[in-house]
């Protein structure tokens, strides 16, 4: 595989990986560490990097003060992270086996464990990024086996997944999300999130105008 | 605390709401479910349908967009259930004036919304069929709004 389709691969498998578990759950010291480590990826919170607050108490205390007390205003009590409210003309949510969302999942043998998730249903925000996260790694491996039709195959599920589900819904939860958000670190992770689905979006829309042809990954990346 | 465990405090806590409702209710001095309902007109369930749901609006009024909204025309209420906060900033609505000033507010929200929608387009083009299709049903939804001033708040 060439060293930049590879870099490209694993940079979206990377940011699909942590902007599902930021919005799934809370963040723990362990990842708010790496996160604060990896320049990379503490380039993804700007705002965050340079809040007062951050640099003014143990990660600790900033989790339990203000992280935590942020994700439950935001995911699980203000603004509604689940895609059938936003798709749906009575705005109602759809928990059941009848979510379209949950068809697709079991057409992929994609299985989600709710509980464990702590969410109510498989068209959670971050449950719908960890199917685009699974995808892109199933892609990556198609790659590295030199499977390019595998790959584009996989490929074409995530685009029309991101064009028909999150790339319809996922902007207006997460500018309300950015709008309300009550700490940087929520300030920076809803935007980065909303820039990244649409990108990711962009890139897969070029990809298949190219009829995923791999070799030109440079001009369309 | 798994989800079983978050189900069963939710029934408690439902519970004793409903216990706390039926005791304050005792005297006859609170309002049920059904008279508020008759003094809440039908055009105020229209627009809810019309304009609170993303699907039919292009765009998602949150809880703290409509406390938000409220709060510019010094109006105030607590959050609440999305539908229940609606029911009462509708309620506070006393003079086409009133009315005239929520219905702007609801626009001047979806028009920051679509601003934010066109700039997403130019940067994305591949979105912009997406962005385009929420863009038509805010206004479509602003043009409702002015409908049904026309018809219940002028003569």
């Amino acid at each position: 595989m060439q060293e930049n389709l590879k870099m490209q691969q694993q940079t979206r498998i990377n940011i699909y990986a942590l902007i599902s578990r930021l919005l799934m759950n809370e963040v723990d010291e362990e990842l708010l560490e790496l996160i604060l480590k990896d320049k990379n990826m503490l380039s993804f919170f700007p705002t965050f990097k340079d809040w007062g607050k951050r640099k003014s108490m143990s990660n600790k205390d900033l989790i339990e003060r203000y992280l935590n007390v942020d994700f439950t205003n935001l995911l699980l009590l203000h603004v509604i992270p689940y895609e059938s409210f936003y798709m749906r003309d009575d705005q109602m949510m759809e928990t059941g086996g009848d979510n379209p969302v949950q068809q697709i999942y079991n057409d992929y043998d994609f299985r989600v464990e709710l509980d464990k998730a702590r969410v109510m249903a498989g068209d959670h925000i971050g449950v719908e990024l960890e199917f685009m996260y699974k995808l892109c790694t199933a892609e990556n491996e198609a790659l590295e086996d030199g499977a390019f039709d595998v790959a584009a195959q996989i490929a074409a599920i995530q685009h029309d997944f991101l064009k028909e589900h999150l790339v319809e819904w996922a902007p207006l939860f997460l500018l309300n999300v950015k709008n309300e958000a009550g700490t940087a670190f929520y300030f920076d992770l809803a935007d980065v999130a909303l820039e990244f689905i649409l990108s990711d979006f962009e890139y897969l829309d070029r990809l298949k105008n190219d009829a995923y042809n791999y070799q030109n990954i440079e001009e369309i990346a | 605390m798994d989800i079983k465990d978050l189900n069963e405090l939710r029934g408690d806590f439902e519970e004793l709401q409903r216990r706390n409702a039926s005791l304050e209710c005792a005297d006859g001095s609170c309002v049920s479910d059904e008279q508020a309902r008759e003094d809440y007109p039908d055009y105020l369930r229209a627009i809810y349908a019309e304009i609170m749901p993303p699907a039919k609006s292009g765009v998602y009024f949150s809880r703290w967009d409509l406390k938000t909204m409220a709060a510019q025309l010094d109006e105030s209420f607590a959050l609440d259930v999305r539908e229940r906060m609606f029911q009462k900033f509708m309620q506070w609505v006393a003079t086409p004036e009133d009315m005239q000033g929520v219905m702007n507010e609801f626009k001047k929200l979806m028009d920051m919304k679509c601003d934010i929608y066109r700039d997403y387009a130019v940067k994305y083009p591949s979105t912009k069929e997406s962005f385009d299709k929420k863009i038509q049903k805010a206004e479509a939804a602003k043009k409702y709004l002015d409908k049904v001033y026309t018809e219940f708040f002028t003569e």
